[in-house]
């Protein structure tokens, strides 16, 4: 497993505390895991992606990451509706190890609220966190 | 706190052969109390199943060579599960161990927690005179046959992840009946052997001594104080 400080984490995202990121584009908000979970988690050979038009609150579970032999859910840290999922992954679930942050993309949610996201954390923080 | 929440030892409950169905009603309250914090401590259940085949989450109906029916006269039941994994049977003679674990505030990334659980099972078949290996293509624990070159499955493991809380766990074949394994493509892989400590050694070898060394290798390799 990859040392914390070896860690790819982009800072113009947030995360949350069960290791999604948020990149926010208007009230769009893309969502997938972080470097720190896919490396936990080991090789994805199965994602789980909830249906377009499905409505979450924030804290949902709206799918799960198979790896070999565990299956882990996924929480979204906003409320809204599913506007596109990443269709890509069905094929090539191993994209979300290899590109988390741009081809492994798992979820765009139209954010009912975007001041939610302000619970997330910063790189700075959320490395703080881990290092616990 | 969250220190105080590491050191606190898990709870071992031995549950004897018990229905699969009820075992996972336990498992999923059990998981539940802890997100909400009623219990603080992670928990360990030991057991065996009565008879019962089980799907992973994405399924494995299709890894089925026998019909339903023929199961049904059989009484035993297939129980659609949310476990990673495919198809797979449990029986009386096959030990179970699912550790109920907050693996997040523990630190153990899931595929150390696989790995460590496959270790788990390696050493404790060591014990036993019986050489379990892993293959990199295929988890879990595989008897090496050095004669025939043909290695046959020993243990199974499959999880689930829920706020950082992982169950179901790991099964090892120490004397069950194998012959409900031929009515599967255990796993989802047609023209797998399955076999057990006692297979392996010809010897009878008790649960119960299977179970002590399992929890010790368990302790030793994650470093959970038990």
């Amino acid at each position: 497993m990859k040392e914390i400080t070896e860690l790819n984490l982009p800072e113009n995202l947030k995360y949350s505390d069960s290791h999604e990121w948020a990149g926010v584009e208007g009230d769009v908000v893309t969502i997938g895991i972080d470097d720190y979970a896919q490396d936990q988690l080991g090789e994805v050979v199965f994602v789980e992606v909830p249906e377009v038009g499905a409505n979450y609150s924030k804290g949902d579970q709206f799918g799960t990451v198979e790896s070999v032999k565990a299956v882990s859910e996924i929480y979204t840290p906003v409320s809204g509706e599913i506007v596109a999922v990443n269709e890509a992954l069905a094929d090539s679930p191993e994209l979300v190890n290899n590109s988390p942050y741009e081809n492994g993309w798992i979820i765009k949610i139209k954010a009912d609220n975007i001041s939610e996201l302000d619970t997330l954390k910063d790189k700075a923080s959320y490395l703080e966190m881990l290092k616990g | 706190m969250t220190h105080e929440f590491i050191c606190k030892p898990p709870q071992i409950i031995d549950l004897g052969l018990i229905d699969y169905t009820k075992a996972f009603e336990m498992q999923k309250e059990l998981v539940a109390k802890m997100i909400n914090g009623d219990i603080e401590h992670d928990v360990i259940l030991i057991l065996e199943h009565q008879p019962v085949f089980t799907l992973g989450k994405r399924g494995g109906r299709e890894n089925l060579v026998v019909s339903e029916e023929f199961l049904r006269s059989k009484n035993i039941e297939i129980i659609q599960t949310e476990r990673g994994g495919n198809i797979t049977y449990h029986g009386p003679g096959q030990l179970i161990f699912y550790p109920i674990v907050n693996i997040e505030k523990r630190k153990l990334g899931v595929s150390d927690f696989v790995c460590a659980l496959e270790e788990t099972m390696i050493r404790t078949s060591k014990d036993f005179s019986v050489n379990g290996v892993r293959d990199a293509k295929n988890h879990g624990i595989w008897a090496k046959n050095s004669q025939t070159g043909v290695n046959a499955k020993l243990g199974s493991i499959g999880l689930s992840v829920k706020r950082g809380i992982s169950f179901h766990g790991l099964a090892l074949n120490v004397n069950l009946d194998l012959t409900p394994f031929s009515w599967i493509n255990p796993c989802g892989m047609a023209g797998i052997l399955m076999t057990s400590l006692e297979n392996e050694t010809k010897h009878n070898i008790a649960i119960k001594s299977v179970k002590e060394k399992l929890l010790h290798h368990f302790k030793e390799i994650t470093g959970i104080e038990i």
